[in-house]
């Protein structure tokens, strides 16, 4: 045990299970930028449902916290032994690479990245689907290099590609920003027909097929997941339905951001195409099913939206004011 | 699939009608097992590799669907009966059949000449027969289906051809089998037919198409792409173009009727049966251009507001997003259509439009309304 205690000084924070446990437990080691974009939200529910499936893990934030500097993962984690590494933090090789050859030479045995859907090329026929599962020998990866490298790496591996996401705690605006203009009575800006389809997921779908994919490693190996809900939705429906949710009317205004000369990605928090991805792998290689049901998930966010006071929180919208007042003159869409 | 015990193998060759399913056990005595059980089980309920020989009726036939699906049924061994008025004839050689084929399905196919609109024929006629199954393939209306079952008690199963028209307008797509269906909808009939089926107690199952395509299509889907591309035309699209749609080929809805036949698991069930991608409008053109070999084809997108065309159709599909999953026939059924949307569309072009064949001669007025009415406003 001292030997033990040396090497991995956290340990004496699982002592108090059983010597058996330890060994039917997965150690998870969740690294999680709590500053980024939209995947934050990913790792904290992630962590949740893990613990509450009974896998002992380490993590950034809630549970056993270790903190430090993802690229200084090598010390922070010295000596401890994990059997999955979820990587939630990287945007690019570097900032993965050291956690992916920490991983590696400390005898991980499955790598999962999330990665985005937002790397798949534009495309005529959609939905954005993964491909056929490769030879486990030979796994053909596109995309990022973030994605080829943990696949030279790794010979157990998955990539889970999401898209939006609603959920508390969600760094990035998605319902929020429908919600701030219908509760304040303002019309809503959206680009191009309102027609453009997205997949907008509950990020519990995303947690359980993190958590499937843990479970059935075999099956999960060198393939990649949409990690998107398994109903798509237009933006103008998504408008809709967020009025719905707060029980208000809604204006729809369309606009084209370019006749207004306006920067579309601050104007708008999705794309101004079709970004629409289907789960097929997950449902067909995990047994993944979807849960989200934006109509009744959305109600609950309105009313934490509420609770938080947002509501009433006193808000500008220059880029829209722009919007609205560019329309004044007729614009062809 | 029933668990099979392993006896003492025998020197003995399998029964040929079984033996596709049993060559892995080397001619044991299962065969004789496997055959009284299928006797023991309810009829229809069994799925074996291959199926008993079955007495079907074909309601239509001669026009597109039905004419591959004939031939599909016939090959498997079935006695294939096509209900038609013969107005059409009741074969023709199709653009890439062999002299053999075609004589070999000829001789086999049966025709039984009646309106299906007189129900008292209907019910006799039928009645007199008898069929173990029937392909209901150009019904529209529930009343046109009563006689049917009527005529049949001990009918095995009806199977359907629906349409994934019958669903609700919805934001949240693709269309799935469970989602809501619209009572007003132009296809109101087809649902009413469904629920007919359900009430009645008999097996069914129900297919729903999306647009449907291919050789001998009489629906101007590709034909309407493939006039304006061989004219050298641009294409007018409505507004702007992303809205998506869905085809499936007709070779696969008509294999996916062949695999619903004596399937428990699609007993009482209704499947959404098209392309496993989807496409949209302004995809759709080029997709077209490529099947046939045509440069990338020039699109002009307009709105349908500023026009009045009268009683003419200005494009062929519905201005909406309109698609539906697959997915429930391919996990229950591990239905994987043949032909992805190129492959199938050049099918469609070699095989039909491509050799000047067409249903609907070439209309540009429409065409050309828009077209004189964008480039005034260029120039």
């Amino acid at each position: 045990m001292d030997l033990v205690r040396k090497q991995a000084p956290w340990l004496p924070l699982l002592l108090h299970l059983p010597l058996l446990h330890l060994l039917h437990f997965l150690f998870i080691l969740v690294s999680l930028n709590t500053n980024s974009g939209g995947h934050a939200v990913i790792g904290f529910y992630f962590a949740k449902e893990l613990l509450g499936s009974g896998h002992e893990e380490i993590t950034r934030a809630g549970g056993k916290t270790m903190w430090g500097d993802p690229a200084d993962v090598g010390n922070v984690v010295a000596g401890a032994t994990f059997d999955v590494v979820l990587d939630n933090n990287g945007k690019d090789l570097d900032t993965v690479r050291p956690v992916i050859d920490r991983a590696k030479s400390s005898g991980v045995k499955q790598f999962l990245f999330i990665s985005s859907a937002g790397i798949y090329k534009p495309t005529d026929e959609p939905p954005h689907v993964e491909g056929i599962k490769q030879n486990l020998h030979y796994c053909r990866m596109s995309g990022s290099g973030v994605e080829k490298y943990i696949a030279e790496v790794f010979g157990s591996w998955a990539v889970f590609r999401p898209q939006y996401m609603i959920r508390s705690g969600n760094n990035k605006d998605c319902e929020e920003w429908f919600f701030d203009r219908i509760v304040r009575n303002r019309p809503v800006p959206i680009p191009g027909s309102g027609m453009q389809l997205t997949n907008i997921a509950h990020v519990r779908d995303l947690s359980s097929m993190l958590t499937l994919a843990v479970e059935k490693p075999e099956a999960a190996s060198c393939n990649i997941f949409n990690c998107v809900s398994h109903r798509a939705m237009t933006l103008d429906g998504m408008a809709r339905l967020c009025a719905e949710a707060a029980g208000l009317p809604v204006e729809i205004v369309h606009h084209d951001p370019k006749a207004v000369g306006i920067d579309a990605k601050k104007a708008f928090p999705f794309r101004n195409m079709h970004v629409y991805s289907e789960p097929r792998a997950a449902k067909d290689i995990l047994g993944w099913e979807g849960t989200t049901n934006l109509q009744e998930d959305l109600k609950e966010r309105f009313k934490e939206y509420v609770k938080i006071g947002r509501d009433k929180k006193p808000m500008q919208f220059e880029i829209d004011d722009k919007i609205l007042e560019a329309l004044k003159v007729p614009v062809a869409v | 699939m029933a668990k099979l015990v392993v006896l003492q193998p025998t020197k003995q060759p399998p029964i040929s009608l079984l033996s596709s399913s049993l060559s892995h056990f080397n001619g044991t005595k299962l065969c004789q097992i496997q055959y009284k059980r299928k006797v023991c089980q309810p009829k229809g309920a069994l799925h074996v590799a291959a199926s008993s020989t079955k007495k079907i009726l074909i309601m239509g036939g001669t026009r597109f669907i039905g004419v591959f699906l004939s031939r599909l049924l016939v090959k498997e061994g079935h006695q294939v009966t096509l209900f038609t008025r013969g107005k059409a004839p009741v074969t023709q050689q199709l653009p890439g059949e062999s002299d053999s084929d075609y004589s070999d399905f000829k001789s086999k196919i049966l025709h039984l000449k009646g309106d299906r609109q007189d129900f008292e024929f209907v019910k006799s006629s039928l009645s007199a027969e008898g069929f173990d199954v029937v392909y209901d393939i150009n019904g529209r209306e529930a009343v046109e289906v009563e006689p049917i079952l009527d005529a049949l008690p001990n009918l095995e199963q009806f199977i359907y051809c629906s349409s994934a028209g019958v669903y609700l307008k919805s934001d949240i797509l693709p269309h799935c089998e469970v989602d809501a269906v619209d009572p007003k909808s132009r296809h109101k009939g087809k649902l009413n037919t469904e629920s007919l089926l359900e009430k009645s107690g008999v097996n069914w199952t129900s297919l729903r198409p999306v647009y449907i395509y291919g050789p001998l299509n009489y629906n101007p889907v590709e034909e309407w792409f493939f006039h304006r591309l061989k004219a050298g035309r641009p294409i007018p699209i409505p507004n702007s173009g992303v809205q998506i749609t869905q085809l499936g080929h007709v070779k696969d809805l008509a294999t996916a009727f062949v695999r619903v036949l004596g399937n428990e698991k699609a007993s009482k069930q209704v499947f959404n049966i098209s392309g496993e991608k989807y496409v949209t409008f302004d995809g759709l053109a080029k997709a077209c251009a490529k099947a046939g070999g045509f440069p990338e084809p020039e699109i002009v997108h307009y709105n349908p507001k500023e026009f009045d065309f009268g009683k003419k159709k200005a494009f062929p599909f519905r201005d909406q997003h309109f698609f539906a999953s697959v997915e429930k026939a391919k996990h229950v059924l591990g239905l994987k259509p043949e032909f992805d949307l190129v492959e199938g569309l050049t099918d469609s072009y070699n095989l039909d439009f491509g050799r000047g064949t067409y249903r609907k001669e070439a209309d540009f007025s429409t065409d050309d309304m828009i077209l004189n009415k964008t480039f005034a406003l260029q120039s």
